[in-house]
């Protein structure tokens, strides 16, 4: 039999699964209403569809479907070892989605998730009931952490009930952390001296390498800018540099592209970090095959698998003296292994 | 390959004349073949299903690239329209539920499909199969979600002795275009992995044979690195000479994967 020409793949969220318990669920009515060309799946358990065994994550990254559920149990975790605290007290953060519209090369979700689909959890009421009881000192909670919530924000109105939240709370602080160009969707929320709105920064040439379907650095450089005229906090994040032959010149050239969009001063700080990742999600992430990132010969200590310590410390050691022409240590931030 | 399941010889009769398929005496089960199609009659009933299938997909294991589609008809509620075609999103079987991954574009209705015992003649509130849970059982031990699936035909609105061969012969008939564009969608749908060639991978694992285990790992994670992101470059392990001594081995992989992953 003869096999012609592709078809076109399908639209975003062509197919809603919907866990019975959230149908009625304001969040879910609304975006029943927002994807009424979907087809609607009732399910019994978000699980039953996300969690199937033989899925495909590289042929599901092309036509992520969504799945709508309740979270039963914590929606905050603490905060792990490969992500920085920012000298809080406490640092949690938040699962409200799982699975991410990016399809970055290098995201530990591929190898965390057997599905390239985005559950979204409904109940967000919930995880600001679980929030409260820690908010007697200084906390941080990341929003952004399984997902870019910001990415998603028209769908789902996490971020802006996040604000909200947190403009009641005031020993909460918020970072949110986004590759995504969708300022405006936060331009009718005020903005908070404690929420912190973190742009991942990369080449362009890594961008169209590994971080497929993102906005471009120009984009993103864009919306940065947006965000400070707003009155936002901005932290960038050069984190995760992925290193390749031309490291020497596409990140030095990324830091000069960026200093000379943005205002050194209004830049709250700049956090410098090299890819790291469990050796676990590794594995994983070496099973799909899709990308010399999972196959570099990484060092592996204590279970985490980072560039060899004579590149890492190239990395940091040739960012931090092109960054500091710009800002001052104090405010920049650098993740490297403990030794 | 593409594998088609029926549960009945009347389902199969149209396919077999449209793929020009010749029956195979190989398994217990009726099976047909011809040029890049099997067709697998399985019996009715989800026992007889899986089993049948089982023995098909042990006997041939699919490759990476092959497709596996349950073609047949349906009970359906009077919603449904005798003669159209339904693509299933949802087989439920009791308390379980099995969810085919449909990520094409296609112009059929969806709709979940109830995978019952017996004959229905008892209006439900979905179309009704007997085999779709067993085909999915045993097929998705062996296909991706995204390569199977699951084409019914409105056969009937729950009066199943009303349902003729004649009958189902026809309803296949006029799906059969609908058939196709199904195997295209499917087809295009997967991603294969696949980064070395046939001869490729026999080269490389003749070449590991050399290597400790761990080695071979480390070589084949090189190998895949230089592969993914040197698409056109040749694998540099043809004509190395390796030398005898366990040291050297060590030296010259050290090298290689130096050499691959510089």
């Amino acid at each position: 039999m003869k096999i012609s020409s592709p078809p076109s793949p399908p639209k975003l969220f062509s197919h809603l699964y919907i866990e019975k318990g959230v149908l009625e669920h304001p969040q879910t009515r609304r975006l029943i209403e927002k994807f009424d060309a979907s087809h609607i799946i009732v399910i019994d358990h978000y699980k039953d569809v996300f969690n199937r065994s033989n899925q495909s994550f590289g042929a599901q990254s092309g036509a992520k479907q969504l799945i709508l559920a309740r979270k039963e149990g914590k929606f905050l975790h603490e905060g792990s070892q490969y992500s920085d605290g920012f000298g809080h007290e406490q640092f949690f953060y938040a699962s409200s989605v799982m699975g991410c519209l990016y399809d970055c090369d290098y995201c530990y979700l591929q190898g965390l998730y057997p599905s390239a689909n985005t559950v979204l959890f409904v109940n967000l009421e919930d995880a600001f009931a679980q929030l409260l009881p820690y908010l007697g000192c200084d906390t941080l909670v990341a929003t952004s952490y399984d997902t870019d919530t910001l990415a998603i924000e028209s769908l789902t109105h996490q971020t802006r009930l996040w604000l909200e939240f947190a403009a009641q709370q005031n020993s909460l602080h918020l970072e949110i952390r986004t590759k995504s160009a969708n300022i405006k969707a936060l331009k009718n929320c005020s903005p908070n001296e404690r929420v912190t709105l973190a742009w991942t920064l990369s080449p362009q040439e890594i961008i169209e390498r590994y971080e497929h379907a993102t906005p471009s650095l120009e984009k993103r450089l864009g919306a940065v800018r947006e965000a400070i005229a707003l009155g936002w906090k901005v932290r960038l994040c050069i984190d995760p540099v992925i290193y390749t032959d031309q490291f020497d010149t596409l990140y030095p050239n990324l830091i000069e592209t960026i200093f000379s969009a943005l205002d050194p001063e209004a830049i709250e700080q700049l956090t410098l970090g090299s890819f790291r990742m469990s050796q676990s999600h590794l594995r994983s992430l070496k099973k799909l095959r899709r990308s010399d990132v999972a196959f570099y010969p990484y060092t592996v200590r204590d279970e985490m698998a980072t560039y060899p310590e004579k590149i890492e410390t190239h990395i940091l050691e040739t960012l931090l003296a092109k960054t500091t022409h710009y800002l001052p240590m104090e405010r920049i931030r650098t993740w490297q292994r403990q030794s | 390959m593409i594998y088609l399941v029926t549960a009945l010889d009347a389902e199969a009769r149209a396919l077999c004349d449209h793929y020009r398929l010749k029956r195979n005496g190989v398994l217990p089960y009726t099976l047909y073949t011809g040029d890049g199609v099997l067709l697998l009659v399985t019996g009715m009933g989800k026992s007889n299903a899986a089993m049948a299938v089982s023995a098909l997909l042990g006997w041939r294991i699919p490759q990476p690239q092959d497709i596996l589609i349950n073609i047949g008809i349906c009970g359906a509620p009077s919603a449904y329209r005798v003669g159209e075609a339904l693509l299933i999103h949802q087989i439920i079987d009791g308390n379980r539920c099995y969810y085919p991954d449909i990520l094409y574009t296609h112009p059929l209705r969806e709709s979940p499909l109830l995978c019952i015992d017996t004959p229905q003649s008892d209006e439900a509130h979905y179309p009704v199969d007997m085999e779709s849970s067993g085909i999915f059982q045993a097929a998705s031990r062996f296909f991706k979600l995204h390569q199977m699936g699951y084409l019914k035909i409105v056969s009937d609105h729950f009066t199943p002795d009303t349902v003729t061969k004649e009958g189902v012969i026809h309803l296949i008939r006029s799906h059969l275009s609908t058939l196709d564009t199904l195997c295209r969608n499917l087809s295009a749908a997967h991603t294969v992995n696949a980064l070395f060639t046939h001869n490729e991978r026999g080269e490389i694992e003749a070449f590991k044979t050399h290597f400790t285990k761990s080695q071979g790992n480390l070589l084949e994670d090189a190998l895949c690195y230089a592969r993914l992101k040197n698409p056109g470059q040749t694998l540099p392990l043809t004509n190395t000479p390796i030398p005898d001594s366990k040291r050297e081995r060590s030296a010259l992989l050290e090298d290689l994967i130096t050499t691959l992953t510089a």
